[in-house]
């Protein structure tokens, strides 16, 4: 057997060892479901707290002290302008006022209500509003002064005022054609890499651990070289991220089967440059790249730890390494010809972010293939490094030396 | 490949500036059983840990089965580690297949392998049972059917006997004379002798990082003089005139016996003077040093003691 096969083999057999001693156990289907977990979690307390909200917002008003005459103009303006708004983005509903004898006074005291909580209370002639407003209402208050204008301009032109027919038509602006260059898949494709291996790369920090605790380090390194241990160890893992994105890709899949269809209209028009077979597959390759580079990695610097402390330890700069490389890959989608762009896409740990995010952003297919060998060359560099400096640390042994440092017998 | 099993020369290990192991040669000639004997911290470990290719030497060359590089031998080698080490969580018959599956023997072969093995060796109860679950001794002879279910043409073993019983020892060592029966080199490490004593073919004895002998047993043994015990028909004092001068009485005062060292000429001289004298024969033994006598001679009882 050459020796080439014979490395397969057994980096295979590392894999396969830790794939299913991770999978079989009972632990993994709560990392399985973990997502669902937290996310029911989450769901309820955020319904809990968004149902507290919502009742401060069915209280929550903005106040016009105007006129009885100018109250109905009011009103219809506002019917028309509250179109306009995204359901969670509208102004709080509008309460009009008759004027008391100090409509100042009485604005004043719309803030100290027991029926409703104004947001921003509006009083003084149309033409010249004073508006008052507390907390975060600011821009209420403009919404308030707006307002007032259309009143004041339905009021002047009455029946004048010119209908307006609007024909709408959803125009799919060509492949590629992004305006800057910038294309809203790009930012998905960074944030979906970066999302998937801020939870799974991760995990491959403390699996030397085990082998050290157990001694089996060395039943190991006796059959097989440390470098095919790290690399089974990470492909081991990377088999694990693949069933976890497999499971949840068809979940999500299902679910987004069941999206309202004005949301899929909205997804399906989001279309990358390099089209999107191709690019699915560039995503699947750069996800790939992006856990062995970043697992390679956090694998030879948590097979120095010596002990889960130490392990647990490095947990926080590891997230920070991956939030940078995050922000780093999301400006270079931000600004595609820039040299933060050349810069992130050079850049071994930043290059599957950013890569993808070309993919969204630019057709030509060929940097890519130039950027996952570039990538796959740093993965051998890392796992290299991190089983040298295992060996030196674990094993307590360097390489041999060169010849001109040999030492001869004495 | 050759008709050495394993070959070492001038095998230097150097861990920052201490020279742990010091120009260490080795031959280890096919099919036998060798033993390598030290005090604790002689190097018997780091000597066998770069024969293996765990470590890499910082002086000398080896080669394994005729392979220049011990990598390209691997699949042929069996190794027991000091350190015993093996996966809590995996079955005993998955673990002996695993250990089988890193030498490159298909997963079926070995689950099934391990199952005889398991049997022969009186725990086929527990192929199914988790490591965890094992006793150390059981766990300690899993791992060492994990290091033959690929019927390696080399098995090396790190003080294979530690922490083993006396009736797993004796399996232990039938399990190693049943190796070479079947044709494999057998390479092991001990500090007890008398393993060594019973099993080895040859032998090589390391003390402070060097090869301090090599050879049969009977060669370390013979390095020795052998002690003669006597006994006169008619004891008295007077009977020390007729033997050597290194000659003692044996026992408390007044005990008939004597006992010296074999004199280099030969023992004859001694018995005709003494029938000259008189003194008759009412026994003689004479007892030659174990390994154990000659391995203390070879290492040296400071470094015994350094060692300790």
């Amino acid at each position: 057997m050459s020796r080439f096969r014979r490395t397969v083999r057994q980096t295979m057999t590392i894999a396969r060892r830790d794939f299913v001693a991770t999978v079989f156990t009972p632990i993994f289907l709560l990392f399985l479901f973990a997502p669902m977990i937290f996310g029911a979690i989450g769901g309820t307390v955020g319904g809990l707290s968004a149902s507290s909200m919502a009742g401060n917002k069915d209280r929550a008003r903005v106040v016009a002290i105007v006129a009885p005459e100018h109250a109905r103009a009011m009103a219809d303006a506002d019917t028309r302008l509250r179109a306009v708004f995204r359901r969670d983005e509208t102004p709080p509903l509008l309460t009009t006022l008759a004027p008391a004898a100090d409509p100042a006074e009485q604005a004043r005291e719309a803030f100290a209500a027991k029926d409703f909580e104004a947001s921003a209370v509006l009083y003084g002639p149309l033409d010249r509003p004073i508006v008052l407003y507390s907390g975060l209402g600011s821009r209420t208050a403009d919404y308030l002064g707006v307002l007032a204008g259309q009143t004041l301009a339905a009021e002047k032109l009455g029946s004048a005022l010119p209908a307006v027919s609007v024909t709408k038509t959803r125009f799919t602006r060509p492949r590629g054609a992004a305006p800057n260059g910038r294309n809203p898949s790009a930012f998905f494709a960074v944030f979906g890499i970066f999302f998937l291996t801020l939870f799974l790369s991760g995990q491959v920090v403390g699996t030397m651990a085990e082998e050290r605790s157990n001694k089996v380090v060395e039943v190991l390194a006796a059959a097989v070289p440390l470098e095919s241990v790290f690399l089974g160890k990470l492909l081991g893992m990377f088999g694990v991220a693949v069933l976890f994105v497999a499971f949840w890709g068809t979940i999500v899949g299902n679910i987004g089967a069941l999206m309202p269809p004005s949301l899929a209209r909205e997804l399906g028009s989001v279309a990358p440059a390099t089209g999107t077979p191709a690019f699915g597959i560039l995503f699947a390759c750069y996800f790939t790249t992006a856990y062995l580079l970043l697992g390679s990695v956090f694998l030879g610097v948590g097979a120095q730890a010596t002990t889960m402390r130490e392990i647990q330890l490095l947990s926080l700069p590891i997230t920070f390494g991956q939030m940078a490389m995050f922000g780093l890959s999301a400006a270079a989608v931000a600004q595609p010809d820039s040299w933060i762009a050349t810069f992130a896409e050079v850049f071994p740990l930043s290059s599957p972010f950013a890569m993808a995010g070309r993919a969204a952003n630019r057709a030509e297919i060929w940097p890519h293939l130039l950027a996952i060998g570039w990538q796959l060359l740093w993965v051998g560099l890392f796992i290299t490094v991190g089983a040298r400096l295992f060996r030196r640390g674990v094993l307590q042994s360097g390489s041999a030396r060169p010849w001109w440092k040999r030492a001869p017998a004495s | 490949m050759t008709d050495a099993a394993v070959s070492a020369s001038g095998l230097v290990k150097l861990f920052g500036d201490r020279r742990v192991v010091d120009g260490v040669d080795l031959l280890v000639p096919a099919g036998a059983i060798y033993g390598v004997l030290g005090p604790n911290g002689a190097g018997k470990t780091t000597t066998l840990r770069m024969l293996l290719g765990i470590i890499e030497p910082d002086g000398g060359s080896r080669s394994l089965l005729g392979e220049a590089h011990p990598r390209d031998a691997s699949d042929r080698v069996g190794y027991l580690p000091e350190e015993r080490g093996l996966y809590p969580a995996m079955k005993a018959k998955e673990a002996i297949a695993f250990m089988g599956a890193l030498r490159g023997l298909a997963w079926a072969t070995g689950r099934r392998r391990a199952v005889q093995l398991l049997e022969r060796a009186g725990l086929g109860h527990a192929a199914d049972t988790k490591i965890r679950k094992l006793s150390k001794g059981m766990a300690q002879l899993v791992q060492l059917l994990g290091s033959v279910v690929h019927e390696p043409d080399l098995l090396v073993l790190d003080e294979p006997f530690s922490g083993l019983d006396p009736v797993n020892q004796e399996r232990l060592e039938a399990l190693i004379l049943a190796e070479r029966d079947r044709g494999a080199t057998v390479l092991f490490s001990t500090h007890v002798m008398a393993h060594a004593e019973r099993l080895c073919d040859r032998l090589a004895i390391i003390s402070g990082g060097k090869r301090r002998f090599e050879g049969t047993v009977n060669d370390a043994r013979g390095m020795l003089p052998a002690r003669v015990h006597y006994t006169p028909q008619r004891p008295g004092a007077e009977v020390a005139v007729a033997l050597p001068h290194d000659a003692r009485p044996e026992g408390t005062a007044g005990a008939a016996g004597w006992h010296f060292e074999m004199p280099p000429e030969g023992i004859e001289q001694v018995l005709v003077r003494l029938i000259e004298a008189g003194h008759g024969i009412a026994g003689l033994s004479i007892e030659r040093p174990g390994l154990h006598e000659a391995f203390v001679q070879i290492v040296g009882r400071d470094a015994l003691e350094a060692a300790q």
